[in-house]
């Protein structure tokens, strides 16, 4: 890597792409999130970047009824538990009320419309997390 | 190693004030340094939360010291969130314990009432991981939220017993004259409250106020000189896994790694068992944190943390008290004060000082915890023989 160049860049550009990449460690064989130098579990420095569907569970979740100025209000947000098993926040596009513990989600590329300023990733999609039939 | 021990502390009621952090900074310094029966020459070093944006003053501690003429051998302000306070005391006890220092003052002030609720959560906003977390908008109560969530749904704990916690620590606050509310509530009044981050309410949420605290660690000698009964700091311990919001890969949202790890280093520190503690000050912004901190201890079963309180075990006259200053929720919350309000409020009851005393009171601890208890310190107090 160059030393403008950023461990998440080939995330970004995987996700404007419609594909959701995760890291995986050749020394311990797990999967990392977010991005990082080294494998987050066992410092190892050879990461391969595995092309997932972006697929997983819900496995906690809320409804935010006061934000940051800018944002919608209220926002339904969660911890995304992945088959990879890694986990991470993201909104969930969905009602409240439809939610449960274990609501299958798949992770899906979204136009940023938010007030946060995103710096390099001005112009990237973000990610959210979108109810999808059947059972993981 | 010299045995490092609180022998001053000073601290303002809880509440909303018009002097500046600086004006609230000196008066528990110099009051603390009064209780310990020293005088401000004797200070050489001063450690403290670096003070969040919306204090006017920077370099806090330098023009404090300039202020009191104080001539400091070690200075520090540690900024880690929620942990800020336990780290710069936790610092302070390692360097008198080193012998290198003779006198520290641990303070914390901060005015919560001079920040708007949009300034602060943009603040916060920052917290979170740039690219991953901050741009959807997550807040804090958002994320404990999800770990009480969680706590429901792994043990099948009743809503109520949540809600058991916070009016036990409100009655405990409102009985002290310090803390931000002088009323108590009621379990039907916590969950009629609006909601904040579903499930969490309003009154489970810690209310940001303005408040100062300071201590004061001095080694053996000089101690034993001042108090014929000095407080010890007995054992420090400290843990921070890989974590951030999401708690650790692999653990349960509603299990804290780093508050068992914190446990197990200050209670092996202090040379004693978690039933050997006889009253728990935590910092715990949340009631479930509370339930679940003594899971971790190994007090109670996992799980059984809330119904514990419910069924009266955590309150001040109970087999383990929990919070009976009032803690976050009862006494009000400048996440920078806290830890040092928690230090205060665990050498009075060791002085058998307290409003809520714990009879016979022998051992105290604390903690503080960082973004979602992420990482967290733990501080073991015994009374001097």
């Amino acid at each position: 890597m160059g030393l403008d160049d950023h461990a998440s860049d080939p995330f970004w550009v995987g996700l404007d792409d419609g594909e959701f990449r995760i890291q995986r460690c050749r020394e311990c064989g797990r999967a990392s999130f977010p991005p990082a130098p080294v494998c987050q579990h066992c410092q190892g420095e050879h990461l391969e970047w595995d092309v997932t569907e972006g697929r997983g569970t819900v496995y906690a979740f809320t409804r935010q009824h006061r934000t940051a100025p800018g944002y919608d209000s209220p926002i339904v947000l969660g911890t995304i538990e992945l088959r990879e098993d890694v986990r991470l926040l993201a909104r969930i596009d969905a009602p409240y009320e439809e939610l449960g513990i274990g609501t299958p989600v798949e992770l899906e590329p979204v136009a940023y419309d938010g007030p946060f300023d995103r710096g390099r990733l001005a112009d990237r999609p973000f990610f959210v997390a979108v109810p999808r039939g059947g059972v993981d | 190693m010299v045995t490092p021990y609180i022998t001053g502390t000073a601290a303002v009621p809880n509440g909303r004030f018009d002097a500046a952090e600086l004006e609230l900074a000196t008066r528990v310094v110099r009051e603390a340094v009064s209780d310990a029966g020293l005088s401000l020459g004797d200070v050489d070093g001063v450690f403290m939360p670096k003070p969040r944006p919306w204090t006017a003053q920077g370099f806090f501690s330098t023009v404090l010291a300039r202020r009191l003429g104080l001539d400091l051998r070690r200075s520090l302000e540690v900024y880690t969130g929620g942990t800020s306070g336990g780290k710069a005391f936790q610092a302070a006890v390692a360097a008198v314990r080193s012998g290198r220092l003779g006198t520290a003052v641990v303070l914390g002030a901060e005015r919560n009432s001079t920040v708007e609720t949009d300034a602060y959560l943009e603040y916060i906003l920052d917290s979170f991981d740039q690219e991953f977390q901050a741009p959807m908008g997550p807040t804090i109560p958002g994320v404990y939220a999800q770990s009480l969530q969680r706590y429901l749904h792994e043990h099948d704990i009743d809503r109520e017993a949540i809600a058991e916690v916070v009016v036990k620590n409100r009655e405990n606050g409102a009985a002290t004259d310090e803390a931000l509310f002088s009323t108590a509530t009621t379990v039907e009044a916590v969950l009629d409250s609006r909601p904040i981050a579903d499930p969490l309410r309003l009154y489970e949420c810690p209310a940001p106020c303005d408040g100062a605290a300071a201590v004061v660690v001095t080694g053996s000698g000089s101690a034993e000189q001042a108090d014929a009964s000095p407080v010890e700091v007995a054992g420090i311990g400290a843990h921070h896994p890989p974590s951030h919001f999401t708690g650790v890969q692999g653990s349960s949202l509603s299990t804290f790694p780093a508050a068992s790890a914190a446990f197990d280093e200050a209670l092996d520190d202090a040379a004693v068992d978690p039933v050997g503690i006889d009253v728990f000050e935590p910092y715990a912004p949340f009631p479930h944190v509370e339930a679940i901190l003594t899971e971790e201890l190994g007090i109670f079963e996992r799980g059984d943390g809330a119904d514990a309180c419910a069924r009266g075990e955590t309150a001040v006259g109970g087999t383990f008290p929990v919070s009976p200053s009032g803690g976050c929720i009862g006494r009000g919350h400048p996440a920078m004060v806290t830890p040092v309000l928690n230090y205060v409020a665990a050498v009075r009851q060791l002085r058998r000082t307290a409003t809520n005393q714990v009879p016979g009171a022998k051992t105290a601890l604390t903690t503080t915890e960082h973004g979602h208890v992420d990482g967290v310190t733990a501080t073991v107090f015994r009374r001097g023989a």
